[in-house]
């Protein structure tokens, strides 16, 4: 499956340092990333997954408007036969949230994975690996036993 | 292309027309009603006049709800469990998008599920009706806090609903709040929000302005925060502003936060026209916070200590529950009251530390590059030395998503915890100051025994959050 990461912020909001942090990562981690930014809308994730042939769709989400701004995403990436994985990740909910429900919301919404905002990039990349069965290099793994 | 001039009265009368017409409520907007509704309020509500005559640093918090009830009972509470002395209204982050619609669903969801279904008070659908309603009910200034590159509508709706003080500015609400705009553009919306500030300054109502000191709110390098607080300043005043508010935001190494704000109250006065009252406000920590409410509330208890050693004029609280986005009212009166605590217990010390004079001045050295780098690009014009150096990256902000900077600018701490640049890009600096910067930043890696990397930037940001100043790496044997 293709190594293709889609990341980007949705909807209004414009936290950047999060998504800057993760490009990074997963780009150190042997993937491709194509970073879409801060305020991206449904539709221009498509574009991206599409365009780019994605193995995984990355939305970031910290200012609390998530569930709005995801009613509906997963089904404009089906009309447009996108297959990816599909996470989300930040401060999903306005206010003080129980995690637990937070997550349930978005799994209803067809999300593969939901990441609170305390989530390391380590084990995002570690879940994706999983779920887009690629081993570590060999490099990689001397040093995660070392 | 546009340049630092006021706005003449028919374009100000023109482009009022237009932008109320945006939104059913513009309509309501009517200046000489709005005036006089501003001098029906008593002296308790005139935000400049308290601000400016406060002798020690004044509390204000964030906060902003959806429902009009619910934002009044948050600012009561604030106001009298907290002990805030000034208030904020937040607003939702679909307004500061200009997606009116999208509020009112919001606004709509929240009045149907009881639940804060937005992160702020949508102010421009509750209209001038809504805002005085929420003015008339507590007896304390009140400050519009958004994030808005084209804040032109929120501010004739605001202005008129009886709000004094008004955040933000055409550089701080867009490079780090939108990807979106240009720079010229949200210039130019904002010479609109100067000049309409400016109107009621000259009726008698000195709306005070607040450029937004923090940016993007992780470790920004205190002289681009300053330069670019002064060319806000400088456009503001332009416009007819009289009242202005420079702000800065706590990076957590107390020499450096204090030696800042000396900085920026200094310059403030030099570079701003004489006519113009220049104070400063503090924003206690604005990057990732610690996710445990004790520990948080150590964060915001140095972000006390080091206002009352360097006495800005106002303070910024934050919460203990920031680490999980918007905070309970009880959580957000907490935060007050531990910044009260700290700041009421340390202000009548005197306290000497070394080092303070040493920083301003290298602060100081560095503010001055970068205004001279974007006074001598515009030929004098700061407007078009403001565009020029952040197109050319003379100018730059960290971690920018706009698209109207560069974002290459990288900053990392020193061994002493201070923010250093690390990755230069092309702003403008001179040599000297860079060597200093590399001298303190090698200094760091020899302590850690790695290279200077990106690594480093990434432990930084999260240092806070983890419970330690600068990112060190793990110990060896530890993994």
């Amino acid at each position: 499956m293709s190594q293709t990461v889609v990341l980007g912020v949705i909807g209004s909001d414009a936290h950047v340092v999060g998504i800057t942090i993760l490009e990074q990562a997963f780009s150190a981690a042997g993937f491709d990333v194509v970073n879409l930014g801060v305020q991206t809308s449904q539709e221009e994730f498509a574009e991206a997954a599409v365009a780019h042939d994605a193995g995984a769709v990355l939305v970031s989400s910290l200012y609390g408007h998530a569930r709005q701004d995801c009613q509906g995403f997963h089904d404009v990436l089906e009309s447009a036969e996108i297959d990816a994985v599909t996470y989300i990740g930040g401060n999903l909910a306005v206010g003080q949230d129980d995690f637990e429900r937070t997550r349930e919301t978005f799994r209803e919404l067809g999300f593969d994975r939901v990441f609170d905002s305390e989530t390391d990039p380590e084990e995002a990349i570690a879940a994706l690996r999983r779920d887009l069965q690629i081993r570590p290099t060999e490099t990689e793994r001397v040093t995660v036993s070392s | 292309m546009i340049r630092d001039e006021r706005l003449r009265s028919d374009e100000l009368r023109r482009i009022d027309r237009e932008i109320r017409a945006d939104w059913s409520t513009g309509a309501a907007v009517e200046f000489e009603e709005a005036i006089a509704f501003h001098d029906s309020l008593p002296a308790s509500k005139r935000f400049a006049d308290v601000l400016e005559s406060a002798d020690v640093p004044l509390l204000q918090p964030r906060a902003g709800v959806p429902r009009l009830d619910d934002q009044i009972d948050l600012l009561e509470s604030l106001r009298t469990d907290g002990g805030a002395d000034l208030l904020p209204t937040t607003i939702d982050s679909y307004t500061r998008d200009n997606e009116y619609e999208k509020a009112a669903e919001g606004l709509e969801a929240a009045r149907e599920t009881g639940e804060d279904t937005l992160n702020g008070f949508p102010a421009v659908n509750h209209g001038v009706s809504g805002c005085r309603e929420l003015i008339e009910s507590i007896d304390a200034p009140i400050e519009v806090r958004h994030g808005t590159p084209d804040a032109r509508l929120l501010a004739a709706i605001t202005f008129a609903g009886g709000f004094q003080s008004f955040e933000g500015g055409p550089i701080s609400y867009n490079i780090p709040y939108t990807k979106r705009h240009g720079l010229a553009e949200t210039i130019e919306n904002w010479q609109f929000v100067d000049r309409l500030a400016g109107a009621y300054t000259e009726r008698g109502v000195r709306i005070n302005r607040e450029p937004f000191g923090p940016l993007t709110g992780t470790l920004v390098p205190p002289s681009i925060a300053i330069a670019i607080m002064l060319i806000e300043g400088l456009l503001a005043a332009t416009q007819g502003v009289r009242s202005i508010t420079l702000g800065y935001g706590q990076v957590g190494n107390v020499v450096q936060d204090v030696a800042a704000l000396n900085a920026l109250q200094k310059l403030g006065e030099e570079y701003l026209p004489d006519e113009v009252v220049v104070t400063t406000v503090f924003h206690e920590w604005m990057g990732g916070f610690p996710p445990d409410e004790a520990r948080a509330s150590g964060v915001i208890g140095l972000g006390g200590m080091t206002a009352a050693i360097a006495r800005p004029d106002k303070v910024i609280t934050k919460s203990p529950q920031e680490f999980q986005g918007v905070p309970t009212r009880e959580a957000n009166a907490a935060g007050l009251r531990t910044t009260r605590q700290v700041i009421d217990m340390a202000i009548e010390q005197e306290i000497d530390i070394d080092g303070i004079d040493e920083e301003r001045a290298l602060i100081e050295r560095e503010s001055r590059c970068l205004m001279d780098a974007v006074f001598d690009r515009g030929d004098g014009d700061i407007v078009r030395g403001t565009i020029r150096a952040f197109d050319d990256g003379a100018l730059d902000v960290p971690f920018a998503p706009s698209d109207s900077a560069k974002g290459a600018v990288l900053p990392a701490r020193d061994d002493d915890g201070r923010v250093r640049i690390f990755e230069w890009a092309d702003l403008e600096m001179d040599g000297e100051i860079k060597e200093i910067h590399g001298a303190r930043l090698s200094r760091r890696a020899d302590t850690e025994g790695r290279d200077q990397s990106f690594r480093m930037v990434a432990d930084d940001v999260d240092a806070i959050s983890e419970g330690k100043l600068i990112g060190r790496p793990e110990p060896r044997g530890d993994v």
